[in-house]
């Protein structure tokens, strides 16, 4: 099913599908440039309390998105 | 001479380097997009050579305003005949990140025909994990040489710098595939498989990160940690900065004792004492806060922290429309705007840093303090409330303090409601970095730097508002009487400014003179009531102020006064060069005058009631 990445829980794996087309499209390019492009696998390793933005591990690298952004990312959960 | 570009991604080490292969000091930080500036000098094992340092972008596809100069200036550099070749750093640890900017920058290279040699850094961490690189294969991948360096510890360094000779380079360059036609898209699915051929195997770097972010970024150990960090931020800007206050203080003091007694009595000598002295040492006593939090932070930055401080903060800062990286310059605020504007370059959102500069002078300073303890001292009785648990004057204390903060996220919150939304914002995307040491050579230089840059850069736009005001105040009776002076007669003519206010002509001209530094307001209204070192010894002056029949309500409207006015000419200087542009500064100075004479005009009435 397709989800958000924002609707990812932690410890919880997916791959990356497209973006909403909300998306402008230069964070698009900058989200795929960072790691986040569809058929990557992204797993959320931290989900701070109170809204706070998630935490994403891409690679070998983790970043910090929050709902605005993170709600764009279209994702499948992996099992 | 010939010149040498090194460019990488941010947070990829590319300025330590620059400062390990030339000596200079720029700033470095685990922090992504420190560099701001494009840098530039001679290398040190070859003098002959000028290195330049590029603002760290994540790709040549640049998003913000920002980046595109960047960008823009990096393609001419590379057009430019004098430059031999493009040094492209990666992090060794993030491989393909950093890989796929490195092939972004080999396709530039390649169009402009400029040779490329790429410094693999942070080796040292994967030697410490037991993991390895393949820089022959890359090498033999990209065509160009690969050279495993650490920056932080030296290592692979004089290996590089052997390498770097415009010969040497070119000699080494072969073109195993050409990337001018390769687009964005398929450079990128190279960069994958590359990293996973050549790259270090298995995650232990992220399974210890994760550990501590688990801590630090927790509900409850994360929010105690931070309390506690900024607790001691805090302290640190208020009480360690303290003695480095005090003692630049008594320099002063001590070479006024040496020097004045040898100029003759009269204006030169009144203008030394009061304007010199007194004037520019005012703002020299905030270096040593300068330095303090410059070192504080840059800790935070150094090992890490200050992502995950950003992070925390986000969520309650983005309702008044900041982000989290606002809180850092926010709170230094606090003790002083000065080092909350230098701050706020952390802001990597033009939008949300041009915001962030909206409340940081409403944080309530430290120079105010003395000026809300006199207010309060005159007008708020020393008794007990609430049974005895608070008393009245350190409630008043608080509650002017919680005033200004709420103000500043006010004015943001309706700013980036209802104001212009001219300067570009970037979505809340941050790197985490990994926690690391403090490089603490670099780290000491930059505090210094900044220390130095406030005193060069601020200086001079102080030192003439000093002067005006000085000159204004001492003529034409050559200093005698503040009151019957050209400032005295200004104070005067504004007068009917103020007394909608219930204030007279002395709050006028102690707000004029207040503009060098806030606390002035009470020397000065001290030498207007006729009481030596008032600013020492306020009880004399408090007495004072009660007997001139001044109420409660003009009281509170001049705490509300000096909570919102902008009045402090070494913000505004360096809002000016951190802008680059007097049009902020000067706009900010007026909304604020009017905002503040507003309230505080509402707030004199409303205790007219009472």
């Amino acid at each position: 099913m397709i989800k958000t990445l924002w609707e990812l829980m932690q410890g919880e794996k997916c791959l990356v599908q497209g973006f909403n087309q909300e998306l402008d499209e230069n964070y698009r390019v900058r989200l795929m440039e960072l790691g986040f492009h569809p058929g990557e696998q992204v797993t959320c390793v931290q989900v701070p309390r109170l809204g706070a933005p998630k935490l994403y591990r891409v690679n070998n690298t983790i970043y910090s998105l929050d709902d605005n952004v993170a709600t764009l990312v279209d994702i499948r959960v992996s099992e | 001479m010939s010149e040498a570009l090194i460019i990488g991604t941010p947070n990829s080490g590319k300025s330590l380097l620059f400062n390990r292969l030339t000596g200079l000091h720029q700033k470095v930080a685990n922090f992504p997009g420190i560099t701001v500036d494009i840098s530039s000098g001679p290398m040190l094992a070859n003098p002959g050579l000028e290195l330049v340092d590029f603002p760290g972008v994540y790709s040549l596809h640049s998003i913000s305003e920002e980046e595109r100069i960047a960008v823009r200036a990096f393609k001419k550099s590379l057009a430019d005949e004098q430059l031999d070749y493009v040094i492209c750093i990666l992090d060794a640890s993030r491989l393909e990140k950093g890989l796929h900017f490195a092939m972004q920058v080999l396709r530039e290279c390649q169009v402009h025909g400029k040779p490329m040699l790429i410094a693999a850094n942070m080796i040292d961490i994967l030697t410490k994990h037991d993991m390895q690189l393949d820089t022959h294969g890359l090498a033999r991948a990209l065509g160009v040489p690969v050279l495993p360096i650490s920056a932080k510890t030296g290592l692979g360094l004089h290996e590089l710098a052997q390498a770097m000779d415009k010969n040497q380079v070119s000699q080494h360059q072969h073109v195993p595939v050409d990337f001018k036609g390769i687009s964005d898209v398929d450079l990128r699915q190279m960069a994958h498989k590359l990293a996973e051929d050549c790259g270090p195997k298995g995650d232990l770097l992220i399974r210890s990160q994760a550990r501590l972010d688990a801590f630090f970024l927790h509900t409850w150990t994360g929010g105690a940690a931070f309390f506690l960090i900024m607790y001691l931020l805090f302290q640190s800007i208020f009480t360690w900065a303290a003695p480095a206050m005090d003692a630049v203080e008594a320099l002063l003091a001590w070479l006024a004792a040496l020097i004045l007694p040898l100029i003759a009595a009269g204006g030169i000598r009144d203008f030394v004492k009061d304007a010199l002295f007194g004037g520019i040492g005012a703002f020299l006593v905030f270096v040593p806060q300068i330095f303090v939090l410059t070192l504080v932070v840059g800790i935070l930055e150094d090992t890490g922290y200050l992502a995950r401080a950003a992070v925390i903060c986000h969520q309650p800062l983005r309702i008044f429309g900041l982000t989290g990286k606002s809180f850092i310059p926010m709170l230094s605020g606090v003790a002083c705007a000065i080092p909350g504007i230098y701050a706020a370059r952390t802001v990597d959102s033009p939008y949300k840093r041009w915001l962030t500069y909206f409340a940081i002078p409403l944080m309530p300073c430290s120079a105010r303090l003395p000026v809300y303890t006199l207010i309060i001292a005159a007008f708020i009785p020393a008794r007990e409330a609430l049974g005895g648990l608070v008393g009245l004057q350190g409630l008043a204390m608080f509650m002017v303090y919680f005033f200004g903060m709420m103000c500043g996220l006010l004015v943001t919150s309706i700013v980036s409601r209802f104001g212009p939304h001219s300067q570009q914002d970037m979505p809340f995307v941050l790197e985490m970095p990994p926690y690391r040491l403090p490089s603490w050579k670099p780290l000491l230089r930059n505090c210094w730097n900044r220390s130095r840059h406030f005193v060069t850069k601020a200086g001079s736009i102080i030192f003439t508002v000093t002067m005006v005001v000085w000159f204004l105040g001492y003529f034409p009776n050559g200093g005698t009487d503040l009151g019957n002076s050209w400032l005295g007669w200004l104070g005067k003519i504004i007068e009917p400014v103020f007394q909608p206010l219930g204030l007279d002509w002395k709050y006028g001209v102690a707000l004029l003179t207040s503009f060098l530094a806030r606390e002035v307001f009470v020397g000065t209204l001290g030498t207007l009531y006729g009481i030596e070192g008032a600013d020492n010894d306020m009880v004399p002056l408090v007495e004072q102020i009660q007997a001139s029949g001044i109420t409660l309500a003009s009281g509170v409207a001049l705490l509300i006064l000096f909570a919102i006015a902008l009045q402090c000419v070494s913000t505004l200087a360096i809002l000016q060069k951190e802008t680059n542009s007097l049009k902020l500064p000067v706009q900010m100075f007026i909304a604020y005058a009017v905002f503040a004479y507003c309230a505080a005009w509402i707030g004199y009435r409303i205790c007219l009631f009472f």
